[in-house]
């Protein structure tokens, strides 16, 4: 039974090997040997600039997610409830809190992956791996790009929200008569 | 045959007793183990860890991190709705989100290989 399956595991392993041979000969036949110079040289700098980029974006995913998230949960649901509670139509503010915050579950998500690309990069040995290390710095850099595409919708939706308040504001004053304080 | 067994199973209760505690120490790490290797496992996939400045890789920026946002206020969902409502949360929603829209998070190309000094021209 086992002795029909040598010849399959045979070809799986030479398909795989073989994989991994043309993909590392490929990469490394894009670079000339001078611009591996070149990373190599600037090896522990970049190390340090990665380190503290590293720390810096922890501390602000920390904070900027603290407030992202208090703006949703303290602010916007509150409003949101009260304005429902008094028998008006929420509909606009409710859509687009459910839409914002299923952007900050994505930023969420996002920030790990980017997170996690970029820890790999940094663990890489770019004295000994310096096409690895280039690559592995090339997708973190890709992964920090969605980050910032999903604050960049994260902050369009506080506009959106802004103007749900406004037109809000406008149906009550319309449906009571009320004007600007 | 049935003194055998019987001699086994003497054999293998006496075994049982004499390493009873050894066995319950064993036992317990085990338990530990399986239930640490859970807990690893829930840290670094639920995105706990990434949000765990106590890590020591991030020594230098623990003590900026903002504790207390005490001026955050939990916006009361009961009450009456008037203008002054409308207004009081207006001014205290312009008021944060300006906060991060101002900081431009993870804006800018930190991470440009030309100013890593990484900067490669691949050929064909």
């Amino acid at each position: 039974m086992s002795k029909k399956f040598i010849p399959l595991f045979l070809l799986v392993a030479v398909f795989l090997s073989s994989a991994f041979i043309l993909n590392a000969s490929a990469e490394n036949s894009n670079m000339s040997d001078q611009q591996v110079q070149t990373i190599l040289s600037n090896c522990s700098s970049t190390k340090n600039t990665l380190n503290q980029l590293h720390a810096s974006d922890a501390l602000l995913r920390v904070n900027m997610g603290q407030i992202y998230e208090s703006i949703s949960t303290k602010m916007m649901n509150g409003f949101n409830e009260r304005v429902s509670n008094n028998k008006f139509n929420n509909s606009d503010l409710v859509n687009t809190t459910n839409d914002y915050n299923l952007t900050l579950n994505t930023f969420r998500s996002d920030y790990k992956v980017y997170e996690e690309h970029l820890s790999s990069a940094i663990k890489i040995d770019c004295s000994k791996q310096p096409v690895a290390f280039y690559d592995a710095v090339s997708l973190a850099r890709s992964e920090r790009d969605r980050v910032h595409a999903d604050i960049a919708k994260l902050n369009q939706y506080l506009d959106q929200y802004k103007s749900a308040i406004e037109k809000f504001e406008k149906d009550f004053q319309s449906n009571n008569g009320e004007g600007k304080n | 045959m049935e003194h055998q067994i019987h001699k086994l199973e003497n054999d293998d209760l006496s075994f049982r007793e004499k390493h009873s505690f050894s066995l319950f120490i064993v036992f317990s790490i085990f338990i530990s183990s399986i239930i640490v290797v859970a807990s690893m496992f829930m840290y670094s996939g639920s995105g706990a860890a990434q949000l765990d400045l106590s890590r020591p890789g991030y020594v230098s920026v623990r003590s900026q991190s903002v504790v207390n946002v005490d001026d955050f206020k939990n916006f009361p969902s009961l009450g009456p709705m008037n203008q002054n409502v409308i207004n009081e949360f207006k001014s205290s929603y312009e008021k944060q989100s300006q906060k991060v829209k101002s900081a431009n998070a993870f804006g800018g190309d930190s991470l440009n290989l030309d100013e890593l000094g990484l900067t490669v021209i691949l050929t064909e």
